[in-house]
């Protein structure tokens, strides 16, 4: 499902973000990215979604690889990947149900589909009854939820979660991890970034670990 | 699909412009004023162009004959000037015809010429171009008359039409830069504008892109919001025009009593769809600008 082949990532004048990353995820997957914070997590995920590119290197997303994908091309690998962020990312001016619709009004949706499709996302996540509140009426954990319902609403093939608990309280995190687990339950691939060690003694997943952009351990 | 997206992304556009309503207000009016001012230039310039083109026509080419010239020379002379420009009425003046003409308009001073020995003016054919020809048309004319046999000297206000020609020509010029000055400094303002709004939309355009939203379903509603900010300044600018075409041409008119029977331009509806085309264009490709940059970066 997920290729990387000795891919790095260098800016001018700093030490590599990743530095000859070799690595293989199977559709499916559940998988723990860890590793202090700089250790390359974050540009990792990315590289994945195709918000950056790799210096060198290869990367195979879906059987795709993403360094040969024209510019127009990125916007359909995305439709297949969901990603969920430690900030949300949702728009404080639409309301949750809109939030979570926007995934797929890009796909071309009808307005009673969209409603639909995301009522129902809403309703995995616990969080129907909030449908027309605006995200800033909603404590953190439920606008990460919010978050995860949109990752989720065009059913990806691979989700990526950057830090998903990183903003919330320590409570809230097994349910938010709670979606992130049914959601790889229904197939999909997921790998989480994470930086707490308490969640991988929790959770016992396939773990790698990140150090100064190098992969040190994969287990 | 496609009917839902177009009217999904229109619906946009219209709420976006709702939504912001000052700066939408700023690019709206300074497309108004940047077509109102290109097309008050452009109507002044048709009619400074009638106005030059109907005093063009007024200067009539005086051709004088070898005084030596017979009556008989003279009339073959005037049938082959009437072949030669069909588009030209011509009439012959003779010797004496031409003395009774300075008797009139000299009028009590008409007694001097009774001292003279003999008639000393020459005959003439007065040639007079149909239709409101161009001055370098009637310059061309004169110059092909000039080559006829007996035709001693041509005279067809040369100077003035030289000054009519460049006058034309300067207000062309300074017409068609104004104009272009004015719908550039347009373009610039919607498309700062249009920035801004990408800029305050800047989450929602990280999101629509993070989601798989491609370049062009991005774009779109902000060149439909360009457009219609065109449209809308277009149509103000044509409200602005039919209400001075309706009350201050008239008295512009009545001012150039000179000028009668040059009719003040009109706007007709072909204008009026240009205007719109112009307008749309104008926001379209501003908006075009501002969001490229963005979406490049």
């Amino acid at each position: 499902m997920i290729q990387l082949f000795h891919v790095s990532k260098c800016y001018p004048g700093d030490a590599p973000v990743l530095d000859d990353v070799t690595l293989r995820i199977e559709k499916g997957e559940f998988v723990w990215l860890t590793g202090p914070s700089g250790a390359g997590k974050s540009t990792l995920l990315k590289l994945l979604f195709c918000a950056d590119q790799p210096t060198s290197g290869q990367i195979l997303v879906g059987g795709r690889n993403v360094g040969r994908l024209t510019q127009a091309g990125v916007p359909f690998l995305r439709r297949n990947i969901g990603v969920v962020f430690q900030d949300f990312k949702l728009l404080e001016n639409r309301t949750v149900v809109e939030n979570v619709g926007y995934a797929l009004e890009v796909l071309g949706a009808s307005d009673s589909e969209i409603r639909e499709r995301a009522l129902r996302r809403l309703e995995q996540v616990g969080l129907k009854h909030k449908a027309t509140s605006l995200p800033l009426r909603l404590s953190g954990g439920e606008q990460q939820r919010v978050a995860i319902a949109r990752a989720l609403v065009n059913e990806p093939t691979i989700l990526l979660a950057d830090e998903p608990t990183g903003n919330l309280d320590p409570g809230l995190t097994d349910s938010i991890l709670q979606l992130l687990f049914d959601a790889n339950a229904r197939g999909t691939t997921v790998v989480v970034a994470t930086h707490d060690r308490g969640l991988l003694s929790r959770y016992h997943k396939r773990t790698i670990a990140l150090d100064k952009g190098k992969v040190t351990s994969d287990a | 699909m496609i009917a839902h997206v177009a009217w999904r992304l229109s619906r946009r556009a219209a709420v976006n412009l709702w939504r912001a309503p000052l700066p939408s207000l700023v690019s709206v009016l300074t497309i108004a004023l940047a077509l109102f001012l290109g097309m008050s230039f452009a109507i002044g310039l048709a009619f400074a162009r009638s106005l030059l083109v109907s005093w063009g026509a007024q200067a009539s080419i005086t051709l004088y004959l070898d005084p030596a010239t017979t009556d008989d020379q003279a009339r073959a002379l005037l049938a082959r000037v009437l072949e030669s420009e069909p588009d030209a009425d011509a009439v012959y003046v003779d010797r004496a015809q031409a003395l009774r003409r300075l008797r009139v308009d000299l009028g009590d001073l008409a007694g001097a010429l009774d001292g003279l020995a003999q008639n000393p003016l020459p005959p003439t054919i007065e040639v007079t171009p149909r239709g409101s020809p161009e001055p370098a048309v009637v310059r061309v004319i004169a110059a092909q008359l000039q080559r006829l046999p007996q035709v001693a000297q041509v005279d067809y206000g040369r100077e003035w039409l030289d000054k009519l020609t460049a006058l034309g020509r300067s207000l062309r010029g300074f017409g068609l830069g104004s104009l272009i000055a004015v719908l550039g400094a347009a373009l610039l303002v919607v498309a700062n504008t249009i920035r801004l709004a990408v800029y305050a939309r800047r989450d929602e355009i990280e999101i629509m892109k993070l989601v798989g939203a491609t370049d062009g379903y991005v774009r779109m509603p902000f060149l439909l919001e360009g457009a219609l900010q065109g449209l809308l300044g277009a149509g103000l600018a044509l409200g602005s025009l039919a209400a001075a075409d309706r009350w201050f041409l008239p008295r512009v008119q009545q001012a150039f009593v000179f000028a009668s029977g040059v009719a003040a331009p009109q706007i007709l509806l072909s204008h009026a769809l240009l205007l719109l085309g112009i307008g749309a264009l104008v926001g379209l490709f501003g908006s075009w600008l501002a969001v490229a940059r963005f979406l490049r970066t």
